[in-house]
């Protein structure tokens, strides 16, 4: 740790051949395994359900290794080295999901036979109406989650190996549709589970080290508490005109060449999307600065910067000692050690309204999770209800080993690394932490195993999106309206051709959004299947007095006013009329930024209140509850795909 | 494939006669009992047991809301709040979902053998 660490000013990071091998390594082994899977790939079951003949764990492997995304594998360590202890729901609803869908949905859904949330919404109401609303909103829903996890691709690629963000995504493209096209679930199914025991690797045994590693400089947490956060290396920062740090207190600085800022005392105010710079986190811009207010400032050899908010109007490298203030970048928001460790911390605090914020935050995530398209899908590749509960558990288990380490690495880069804040490179944490393992053998191959994990997270993540999105084109779009006579090789080829398309459409879309807060799109789909797909799911299966009506309704309304109330926060971040409105009634911003906490409970209402209004229950109902409940070993069951 | 809908339960092929499970496909007022039953049970388990975690879960930031010294109080160095979230979320889910499977498949099995052996 002796030699000071330099990072040029933006994303770009040196890269490193160790990081670009571990990413090469891991894309040939996904492929190779993929294609390899393709030989077991024989029926248009095998391809869409994996002919039902997964077992429990290697199924429950699969379903972690595509539910832990980028978000899970890089922004949770990133975010919680931003903000902190509220950070912390974020893993833990992920993880709880997963019990509220195994408690309430797992085992019934399974025995319904059905294979997508659009063939529940068909067959529990009898209705293809509502069917094709189902389909738009798992379309939605499942493009506005691939288009974060293009981005991440995107950026991982950049930061290990220098190549521009388009040439990321293009390779990840690749390889990912080469696996769904060729191998179909059942080699997906295979790829996965290989993946997920891949990032468990790559996130506990670099953090393991890590602590190891530094447990003789102390103890992590224990870092933080002293107020400021204080640079443990001599470290160089590149800074470019326009450049913002916030800085915590007077800071001696040593510049290369005479350097100008302008300066002013304020902390730069939070936009209205603050709350929602979540599930991605860091790419969105927090802060937003008066420059009108600045003072000019000039600083040449050494010298010291003042207590506020500095903006650099040169080209410059700055050296910092170790022991003065880290300076913040422009995206995370100054926090002491104190503030940091406490709840309602700046994540929470920052929004005003820290209790409704949480609380909405947790049931979006909580909830959201069981209305993933992408995740139900997996439960139907279950022999039974039995083994879908046991599945369920044992990914609870999977997860819960996989959680804890994240928050980990966060808490190790602000002790260890508080540099990245004036970078802005938390979100990189996880990949660039391990290097400070030193630069021997350990660091190196350390740093190849984090970009190996960072690559199956994004890329298992998506290939489940292609697979659902492919299904509910091929198997919905094509099988059921445009051809529904077509034959088994043709509903094939129809799933390869959209899981194909739907790739391009998300690659290309992902190099539009690379300017774009993600954060907000990744919010849109928990906050949508959250308010419309969770609602209908629990009701459908549990209340047979739901009506056709009240579903339909209750699932448009919900989601609709999600999608309308994130469309308005999105609104505000490039309107400053709308931004000033919500600023003054924080309350509203922090309800339309994250609006499950009234969106989820209106879904319900209506839903129930329709239904009692005009009872009207789908015919047969009591027929689909014995579907839904009835044990198999009475022999009641049909499938909707037959073997 | 065809187009036969999920719910359309005829019966055919179950291979298996006894009374309550002929009562249970023809759908009669006593089948239906059955049914309710079964679902009252397996809905209870489940409530009580999402329950237990709701309250885990939402009981943490009233607490910290509450209690500001929550936020400061550490165990061997780490703050508890972390290690009550971050840490021991995860046993507890595991706990919960493992007591539910086992009590779920009681259930499931209790229920079959009642309409088998009747």
């Amino acid at each position: 740790m002796s030699s000071p660490i330099s990072f040029a000013a933006g994303d770009r990071v040196t890269p490193t051949s160790a990081a670009v091998l571990g990413l090469v390594a891991m894309a040939a082994v996904s492929l190779g395994a993929g294609l390899f899977a393709r030989r077991w790939a024989h029926t248009t079951s095998d391809f869409m359900v994996a002919a039902r003949a997964v077992p429990p764990r290697v199924n429950a492997a699969a379903i972690s290794g595509e539910y832990l995304s980028a978000a899970s594998f890089l922004g949770i360590a990133g975010l919680v080295m931003q903000f902190g202890y509220d950070v912390l729901w974020y893993p833990v609803c992920y993880a709880g999901g997963y019990l509220l869908l195994l408690l309430f949905i797992a085992g019934p859904l399974r025995r319904f036979g059905a294979y997508t949330i659009p063939d529940f919404a068909e067959g529990r109401f009898d209705s293809p109406r509502f069917r094709r609303l189902a389909v738009g909103l798992v379309l939605i829903i499942g493009f506005f989650y691939a288009l974060p996890q293009m981005k991440a691709a995107g950026l991982t690629v950049q930061t290990a190996s220098g190549l521009p963000y388009g040439v990321g995504i293009g390779i990840v493209a690749l390889v990912v549709v080469a696996g769904v096209v060729g191998g179909g679930m059942r080699g997906i199914t295979f790829v996965q589970s290989l993946q997920f025991a891949v990032k468990l690797f790559a996130i506990s045994v670099p953090a393991f080290l890590l602590l190891i590693h530094f447990s003789g400089t102390g103890v992590p947490f224990a870092r933080g508490v002293g107020g400021l956060d204080r640079l443990t290396t001599t470290t160089e920062f590149r800074v470019v005109p326009g450049e913002i740090w916030q800085i915590a207190g007077k800071t001696q600085v040593k510049v290369s060449h005479p350097a100008a800022y302008g300066w002013q005392k304020q902390a730069p105010t939070a936009s209205a999307s603050a709350p929602a710079a979540g599930f991605e986190g860091g790419t969105g811009s927090t802060g937003k600065i008066n420059h009108r207010r600045d003072h000019q400032r000039s600083l040449s050899g050494t010298g010291q910067l003042p207590q506020g908010t500095v903006t650099w109007h040169t080209s410059d490298a700055v050296t910092i000692k170790r022991g003065q203030p880290a300076p913040f970048g422009n995206e995370t928001p100054a926090s002491t050690g104190a503030s940091w460790i406490a709840p309602f911390g700046p994540l929470a605090g920052g929004t005003g309204h820290p209790l409704l914020f949480t609380y909405s935050l947790i049931l979006a995530i909580l909830l959201g999770t069981i209305g993933l398209p992408h995740i139900l899908v997996r439960f139907y590749t279950n022999p039974d209800a039995k083994a879908s509960r046991r599945t369920a558990l044992m990914v609870l288990v999977l997860l819960g080993a996989f959680y804890i380490w994240p928050p980990i690495l966060g808490a190790l880069g602000r002790s260890y690394d508080p540099g990245l804040y004036g970078s802005n490179l938390t979100d990189a944490v996880v990949l660039l932490l391990p290097s400070q393992l030193g630069a021997g053998w350990l660091g190196q191959v350390m740093s190849a195993v984090v970009a190996a994990g960072a690559f199956a997270a994004f890329s298992s993540t998506l290939s489940g999106l292609l697979v659902s999105l492919g299904g509910a084109l091929g198997h919905d779009v094509y099988g059921r309206w445009l051809r529904p006579t077509a034959g088994q090789v043709a509903r094939r080829r129809a799933f390869q051709i959209s899981a194909l398309g739907a790739c391009l459409a998300a690659a290309a879309l992902g190099l539009l959004v690379q300017q774009f807060d993600i954060s907000v799109l990744v919010g849109w789909a928990f906050a949508i299947a959250a308010s419309s797909f969770f609602p209908l799911l629990v009701l459908g299966i549990w209340w047979r007095h739901l009506s056709t009506l009240g579903a339909a309704v209750g699932v448009a309304l919900g989601g609709g006013i999600a999608t309308c109330s994130i469309i308005t926060t999105m609104v505000a971040t490039v309107s400053s009329p709308l931004a000033t409105f919500l600023n003054q009634h924080s309350g509203l911003a922090v309800v339309l930024a994250q609006p499950a906490i009234v969106t989820v409970p209106m879904a319900f209402a209506c839903m129930v209140g329709i239904s009692l209004l005009r009872p009207n229950p789908p015919a047969a109902v009591a027929a689909k509850m014995v579907q839904l409940h009835a044990p198999e070993l009475l022999g009641l069951r049909r499938e909707y795909i037959p073997e | 494939m065809s187009q036969q809908l999920p719910g359309a339960v005829d019966g055919e092929g179950s291979g298996l006669s006894s009374t309550g499970l002929l009562e249970f496909e023809e759908q009669t007022e006593v089948g239906e009992l059955y049914l309710r039953a079964l679902m009252h049970r397996q809905g209870r388990l489940s409530l009580g047991i999402a329950l237990v975690f709701a309250g885990f879960l939402l009981a943490q930031p009233l607490l910290a809301w509450w209690w500001p010294e929550w936020g400061r109080l550490r165990l061997l160095g780490i703050p508890l709040a972390w290690l009550l979230l971050g840490v021991l979320s995860y046993p507890l889910l595991i706990g919960l979902g493992s007591i539910y499977v086992r009590r779920a498949e009681e259930v499931d099995d209790e229920f079959t053998d009642l309409l088998r052996g009747r």
